[in-house]
């Protein structure tokens, strides 16, 4: 445990000699925050709802998504990518710990600036972005955030597991980040599209990511703690499954010598 | 001048052809990126699906005009990973060390730099795009004639050649920085704005993309242009100047990077 | 932000007054330690950087303003990087570099030939850039800087981290280059790689010329000391050795029977010392040292040696590079570089040149969100 909190604090000391390139790239991410905050005003100007959202709402729902969307991406996959990648990994097997435990505690390291900078930009964007609701119960929602790491961690060490086959991350990262946009109701809220493709998003973890935050800070989950049991079920499911994939995966470097 | 211009494309097709032989050795790359390519492409499509579910227009736009405009964006922007992608190895190129064999040959070493990968990526993009912009044209309300096609094929030439101008620049951090990607893709993430009508975003966001960064002429001035509309239909027109605008300042900038280079390491 | 923009580096001066002229068909050993401005003199060279002051010009063009003219007369291999595509074969490499140069169809087959019976070429032309061991990497980048047949060839470390066999074959291979009267300009950390190349040798250090003229003359007078390595069968000690050597000194060493003689090659030969030590005892076995030219260098730079040019230098055969424009008509020269080079360069940083104080403001220091945001 202690060489995971050390693991945790080093990362976050790196992360932080390099927040300038950090801001730099945040402030990329809040132009996406922009043109979807100009089209929802477009959208709901006048009073209009959509899908039982008007604009107030609709704006806290896209700074929740923002700032949900931030948890757990500052340290990069494509660190474990690459030691995949170059067959670093295997000498890590060697080694007294357990790969899958470092890099959920660098993940970890990296959610002190990923606080620092969601704090930042939510202040900014409630002074510019005019009048939102506030959490409808704060306790709820911090409960329903903190399971965002988690899952997010699963699904992204899952995926890595693909490089063991593949050469191309890039492809696997977009081609994941794109199911989870659209699964996880950060393009649009789940409430909005097709009957089919919101149960699919019901069942599935992506929905823990953003939608159900979203909704919980909003007031409009009518069972916020069934919602958190679901998130917490694929936190645990997602560190056993992955834990399971990264062995199977492991297991065939060693036998291909590395 | 000619035939320096004759080589010059010889040798980037050479370099290119090498470039994709070397690829398609990864055949699952090859499909795990045109499938990421197709599912980047649709996620717009997903929202504007969605949404023009419940409502007719958009700030006055309809579905198909939005679908034509975000398509359009699409094809411009998947078009360039297959044939420029090499911008992005730059920073590394330099950074490592390798951009001094580049100044060695007698090749010039921006085409050099353009022509070394390829992204296949792009043709999912292109793909997808050019899907959804078929079905846009054939549901929005233009008079084709062989003019508007001709003008339509110039706009598009303008505008790939307009946006690879501003990766270009956004690339060429390089030189000056330890990191060029991040200044690359807050530059392309600005760009994304350029997806939609400009008229939903403030003033200082539309100047932003008409002047500094305009990206709102790698696709939205040239469809509006087409679909006759927009209030500034005619800026469209404004298209190819304004890419011969950017490739000047490219070049300016590539080349005073260059002149700032110092190589690393021994 | 602020962190992003940060200035970090200071100018420092990479090569200062370098006054350096080679002839046509002539091969130059450039050597000094780490940092003491070798590649910086070697990129001056190929137009890789430009001059802060004076002049370069190799075959009357000047590098750095007419880059791609002069491309095409010189050859360049950096030891410690590769030029190959790095996911292409080598043979896709090569087809490229053969496009790019604009060689004709017979002479490149000529040259594909010709790697491939001095450097084993043709078993690596389907490999992979990625997939090459360091040595066939080497290789592989010897023909591609020698593909387009340069008059002039600049090689940086040539046989740096190979093995035995693999530097052998590029020894040779650069022995053949110089019997054809290709111009080489070489810089090594290894003697070896000299021997039978260069019959000049140009010592840099702290980006000043320190030494230039004949190899066989620096080693006449620097590099005079020898060290057998003996060990001997019989029992016998070292004041035995000493009293039969007086020039030399005898040391024992860690096991029974093992011994080193360190003498002045001037005083005494290898022979000598093997025939004397015979008589005395039955000799296992025998080792030779010859010190290497980085030693000369090292003692050069620890001040316990004084070089200056000697009469050795004025009678050698190899003229003292002096100016170029007195010692030579101008435009002769295969290369000539009169320049100096100020840069908030690595090489610089690595010698630990001081007098560090014009601040220019280079590269800043971020690291990459890169592909994590990309």
């Amino acid at each position: 445990m202690k060489v995971y909190l050390a693991i945790a604090r080093v990362t976050a000391r790196s992360v932080l000699a390099y927040r300038g390139a950090y801001a730099l790239g945040i402030a990329g991410s809040c132009f996406q925050l922009l043109a979807t905050t100009a089209l929802w005003t477009a959208l709901l100007a006048g009073g209009a709802s959509i899908g039982g959202f008007d604009l107030p709402e609709m704006k806290a729902y896209l700074l929740v998504g923002f700032a949900t969307g931030l948890i757990g991406t500052l340290v990069g996959d494509w660190v474990l990518a690459n030691r995949i990648r170059d067959g670093q990994v295997a000498l890590d097997l060697v080694k007294p710990i357990d790969t899958q435990k470092v890099f959920f505690a660098q993940n970890c390291g990296g959610l002190g600036l990923e606080i620092v900078f969601i704090a930042v930009v939510s202040g900014v964007f409630v002074l510019l972005a005019g009048p939102m609701p506030g959490p409808a119960d704060g306790w709820l929602f911090a409960a329903s955030l903190a399971f965002v790491l988690p899952i997010r961690f699963g699904i992204t060490f899952l995926t890595t597991m693909l490089v063991f086959w593949t050469e191309n991350h890039h492809g696997v990262v977009w081609a994941r980040d794109g199911v989870a946009a659209v699964l996880s109701g950060a393009i649009v809220p789940l409430a909005m599209m097709p009957g089919w493709l919101q149960s699919a998003a019901a069942v599935l973890p992506f929905a823990g990511l953003t939608s159900t935050p979203a909704l919980i800070y909003l007031g409009k989950a009518p069972n916020p703690g069934l919602l958190i049991a679901i998130q917490a079920g694929w936190a645990v499911a997602l560190w056993y499954l992955a834990r399971f994939a990264f062995r199977g995966a492991s297991r065939q470097i060693t036998i291909h010598g590395g | 001048m000619t035939a320096a211009l004759l080589r010059d494309l010889r040798l980037y097709r050479r370099c290119l052809g090498a470039v994709i032989r070397g690829i398609m050795e990864y055949v699952a790359d090859f499909w795990i990126l045109i499938g990421a390519g197709i599912v980047t492409q649709s996620l717009g499509l997903v929202f504007l699906g969605v949404v023009f579910a419940k409502v007719p227009t958009l700030a006055g736009w309809t579905f198909p005009e939005m679908v034509l405009i975000y398509s359009l964006f699409g094809i411009v922007a998947g078009v360039l990973p297959i044939f420029a992608d090499g911008i992005w190895n730059l920073g590394r190129l330099i950074h490592e060390g390798r951009f001094d064999y580049l100044l060695t040959r007698p090749y010039s070493p921006l085409l050099q730099v353009l022509s070394r990968s390829m992204g296949f990526n792009g043709v999912g993009d292109t793909l997808a795009s050019l899907a959804m912009f078929g079905w846009a044209v054939a549901h929005v309300d233009v008079a084709w004639t062989p003019g508007t096609v001709l003008v339509g094929l110039v706009l598009l030439a303008s505008a790939i050649a307009l946006r690879l101008a501003l990766l270009v620049i956004g690339n060429s951090a390089a030189f000056w920085v330890r990191s060029p990607f991040v200044f690359a893709i807050t530059v392309l993430r600005v760009g994304e704005l350029g997806r939609y009508p400009i008229g939903i975003y403030g003033l200082g966001i539309r100047l932003l993309l008409t002047t500094a960064l305009p990206f709102a002429f790698t696709a939205f001035y040239p469809a509006a242009w087409l679909l006759g509309r927009g209030g500034q239909a005619w800026l469209g027109l404004g298209t190819p100047l304004v890419a011969a605008l950017a490739w000047l300042a490219a070049l300016k900038i590539f080349n005073l990077g260059l002149r700032r280079y110092e190589s690393s390491g021994h | 932000m602020k962190h992003l923009l940060r200035r970090r580096f200071t100018t420092m001066t990479a090569v200062d007054a370098i006054d350096l002229s080679i002839e046509p068909g002539e091969a130059l050993a450039y050597v000094g330690p780490n940092g003491a401005g070798k590649s910086t003199t070697i990129k001056l060279l190929t137009g890789i950087v430009e001059p802060t002051g004076g002049e370069v010009r190799v075959g009357g063009i000047v590098p750095h303003r007419d880059r791609q003219a002069n491309a095409r007369q010189i050859g360049v291999l950096f030891g410690q990087r590769t030029q190959l595509w790095w996911d292409l074969p080598v043979r896709e490499s090569l087809a490229l570099l053969r496009d790019m140069y604009d060689i004709s169809p017979t002479d490149y087959q000529r040259q594909l030939d010709r790697f491939d019976e001095v450097l084993d070429l043709g078993a690596l032309l389907p490999v992979v850039t990625r997939k090459l061991s360091l040595g066939q990497r080497m290789r592989a980048d010897l023909a591609c800087a020698l593909l387009h047949q340069p008059k002039i060839v600049y090689l940086d470390e040539p046989t740096i981290g190979l093995d035995i066999a693999v530097k052998d074959r590029v020894r040779d291979f650069l022995r053949q280059l110089r019997a054809e009267g290709t111009t080489i300009m070489l810089t090594t950390h290894d003697l070896a790689d000299i021997e039978g190349t260069c019959e000049r040798i140009v010592i840099i250090d702290d980006g000043k010329i320190i030494y230039d003229g004949g190899l066989a003359e620096v080693k006449d007078r620097y590099a005079r000391e020898r060290r057998v390595h003996l060990q001997l069968g019989t029992p016998i000690t070292a004041a035995d050795l000493a009293a039969r050597f007086p020039a030399a000194a005898v040391t024992p060493g860690e096991a029974h029977g093992e011994f080193t003689i360190s003498f002045d090659k001037s005083l005494l030969t290898a022979g000598a010392v093997l025939t004397g030590v015979a008589q005395l005892a039955e000799v296992v076995e025998v080792r030779i040292d010859e010190p290497a030219i980085e030693d000369v260098v090292r003692r050069v730079y620890a001040g316990e040696l004084n070089i200056t040019p000697g009469p050795a230098d004025a009678a050698g055969a190899h003229p003292p590079s002096a100016s170029p424009t007195s010692a030579h008509p101008a435009g002769t020269h295969a290369a000539s570089a009169r320049a100096a080079y100020a840069a908030g360069a690595a090489d610089a940083r690595a010698a630990g040149v001081p007098g560090a104080e014009d601040v220019t403001g280079a590269a800043g220091d971020v690291d990459p969100a890169e592909e994590a945001s990309r």
